[in-house]
């Protein structure tokens, strides 16, 4: 097991370096000159000569790939560059905002997958009842719901009208435990939804599969009780797809944090994303793609580890 | 007795079970309540944006400062706007943006990510792998995070946000293709072409292509809906059409700022992307239920 984890993440580097020169090439696409727009923000008179100079030090007058490699290998030794508004390392600045994006992220993940698994086994397993047309029109909806439309809902009936929970913001949970999970819950269940819904369907679809297997009409026919047949033989095998939506999502909902956190004021990755979009602080953009490529890529790995323990089949390949 | 190859009454042979296939077909989506439901929504919502100046009560970007944030009435069904526009009228008109870029983008998506696919699948090879592990490197990247990206780079602008949402579906579409190419393109009768001296791009057109017709269909259907999201996105954060084009993004985000006194300023626009992407979704779940003989034999 250990040789396969090895494996696989010896597999994931390729994708991360290329996903770097993608995202590197993008930065240098980006209308403007990196030192003219540090002089702006500066607001000083700065000499064509020094900006020249700047150029130089900045190693922008290199070749592309020389630029790429010094990049890189600043990269690696954890420097993202300087924030062109803040000039404080991109690096300190992504890391203050880590927190908030886990917590929301992993909590409506969790919810998800507490909510999805039992509702697409019972749909599943009661193909055509009520309960199944009721878990299939469910996740329709809630798969089309846009986050600005389950979080303006929440906000205007849970946050204004009933003053329930605050309707923007974020406190630590090293704050304050409780006001911390009160301003998690609104902008978690908005990420929930959609996620509870994407999951429900795929759990309902590969529960059906498994259902018609013939393994599993021999264990009906063995006279086995269906929540038996359920849990002892389907459930490890319906859940292999299952378990790959659910990872490959949770990179999903750290980029679904650009919009909920817009929404919701919370001072997370996502909206640190779009402050730098807003403001042209690039080096800043450039910190959060690579942050989030990097929790994709993890997500992925971490589906493979999963898969190498629900199907030992699969570390042979 | 099986048609040989000199028999003159070929084509009509062809012809005959592939308008009963068609039909039955469209019988079985017919009788698929939610594709039909989901066909309806993508009609009337394609309706409503061709027959804007027609539906519209009001210009779209008619101000009136009398009629500020006012709650709907008689003559504003769906109230006004912070600068006393009709929301309807903004909403059918943001029907073209929201949609036009969406739609557009998918046909974009589809016209580079399908020779791409057909290509590289059929060359494979050192190439082929190269090429997947370029676009595996491009789908590590989270979906909206890259268009928000390519969006930056482009500037502000439908045309900038079409690109964007394109370039995020492109390999999605290539990937099908391939797959495709891959499965066929070792077939006897691709063979058997090859031999008689097909050229191999009519190969790749009359042979190869239409197995991968169908994924593509359904899967362009699903990506409207995803377009319309990111779509809605870019125009949310900013990126999207230049002011004062309506678009139910940047109504949404404005919108958002009077939440509390005139929340239908933020709901009725994210109900038309709601709505718009359950038609889309829907009916590319019946396509696939309906192009897809193991799924339809589950219904």
């Amino acid at each position: 097991m250990a040789r396969y984890i090895v494996h696989r993440a010896l597999a994931a580097i390729p994708v991360l370096l290329l996903t770097s020169i993608i995202v590197f090439l993008l930065m240098r696409m980006l209308p403007g000159d990196p030192v003219l727009m540090i002089i702006s923000q500066a607001q000083t008179d700065v000499s064509a000569e020094i900006a020249e100079r700047m150029r130089q030090e900045y190693g922008l007058t290199q070749p592309l790939y020389m630029q790429y490699f010094a990049w890189l290998s600043r990269l690696l030794s954890g420097d993202l560059g300087r924030s062109i508004i803040s000039r404080q390392p991109a690096f300190d600045i992504l890391l203050t905002r880590i927190l908030p994006t886990a917590q929301i992220s992993l909590t409506a993940w969790l919810l998800a997958m507490l909510i999805s698994v039992p509702v697409g086994i019972t749909t599943a397993a009661s193909q055509g009842s009520w309960k199944d047309w009721l878990g299939t029109i469910g996740s329709l909806l809630g798969a089309a719901m846009p986050y600005f439309l389950t979080g303006g809902v929440l906000i205007y009936f849970v946050a204004l009208r009933w003053r329930w929970l605050p309707a923007s913001g974020y406190v630590s949970p090293f704050v304050d435990p409780v006001r911390s999970a009160a301003t998690t819950i609104l902008p978690a269940l908005t990420l929930t939804l959609w996620l509870a819904s994407t999951v429900t369907r795929q759990t309902r679809a590969s529960f059906i599969d498994v259902l018609q297997q013939a393994y599993i009409r021999t264990a009906r026919a063995k006279g086995l009780s269906e929540t038996r047949v359920i849990l002892w033989h389907a459930l490890k095998n319906a859940m292999l797809p299952v378990v790959t939506v659910l990872g490959i999502q949770l990179g999903s909902l750290f980029s679904g944090a650009v919009i909920t956190e817009t929404i919701f004021a919370v001072p997370g990755v996502g909206r640190l994303m779009v402050d730098g979009i807003l403001s042209r602080d690039y080096p800043m953009v450039q910190a959060v793609v690579l942050f989030l490529t990097l929790v994709v890529v993890l997500a992925n790995l971490l589906v493979d580890v999963a898969y190498g323990v629900l199907d030992p089949r699969s570390r042979t390949t | 007795m099986y048609p040989s190859a000199i028999d003159p009454n070929l084509p009509r042979a062809i012809k005959q079970p592939l308008r009963a296939r068609f039909e039955r077909a469209m019988r079985h989506f017919a009788r698929h309540r939610l594709a039909m439901v989901g066909l309806t929504l993508v009609l009337v919502q394609i309706l409503t944006a061709a027959l804007a100046p027609l539906l519209a009560p009001y210009a779209p970007n008619a101000i009136d400062y009398r009629a500020m944030l006012n709650g709907p009435t008689a003559a504003h069904l769906l109230g006004t706007d912070d600068l006393g526009r009709d929301i309807l009228s903004r909403l059918i008109y943001g029907a073209r943006v929201s949609m036009g870029v969406s739609v557009a983008s998918v046909f974009v998506a589809i016209a580079a990510g399908v020779p791409f696919g057909l290509i590289t699948g059929y060359i494979g090879g050192a190439l082929d792998e190269a090429l997947m592990r370029v676009l595996d490197s491009v789908m590590a990247l989270p979906a909206l995070v890259l268009a928000l990206t390519i969006a930056t780079v482009l500037g502000h602008g439908v045309f900038n946000g079409m690109i964007a949402i394109a370039v995020v579906l492109i390999p999605i579409f290539t990937r099908i293709v391939r797959g495709q190419v891959l499965s066929v393109k070792h077939n006897d009768y691709v063979q058997a072409a090859h031999s008689v001296g097909v050229p191999t791009y009519l190969v790749l057109l009359r042979h190869i292509l239409p197995n991968a017709i169908n994924p593509v269909i359904v899967q362009g259907s699903l990506a409207i809906g995803f377009a319309i999201i990111i779509e809605s996105s870019l125009s949310f954060i900013g990126l999207g059409a230049e002011p004062p084009t309506p678009t139910w993004g940047s109504m949404v985000q404005i919108g958002f700022q009077y939440l509390e006194t005139a929340p239908w300023f933020v709901l009725a626009p994210a109900t038309m992307i709601f709505l718009a992407v359950l038609g889309f979704n829907m009916l590319g779940d019946g396509l696939r239920d309906l192009l897809d003989p193991v799924s339809r034999s589950r219904h």
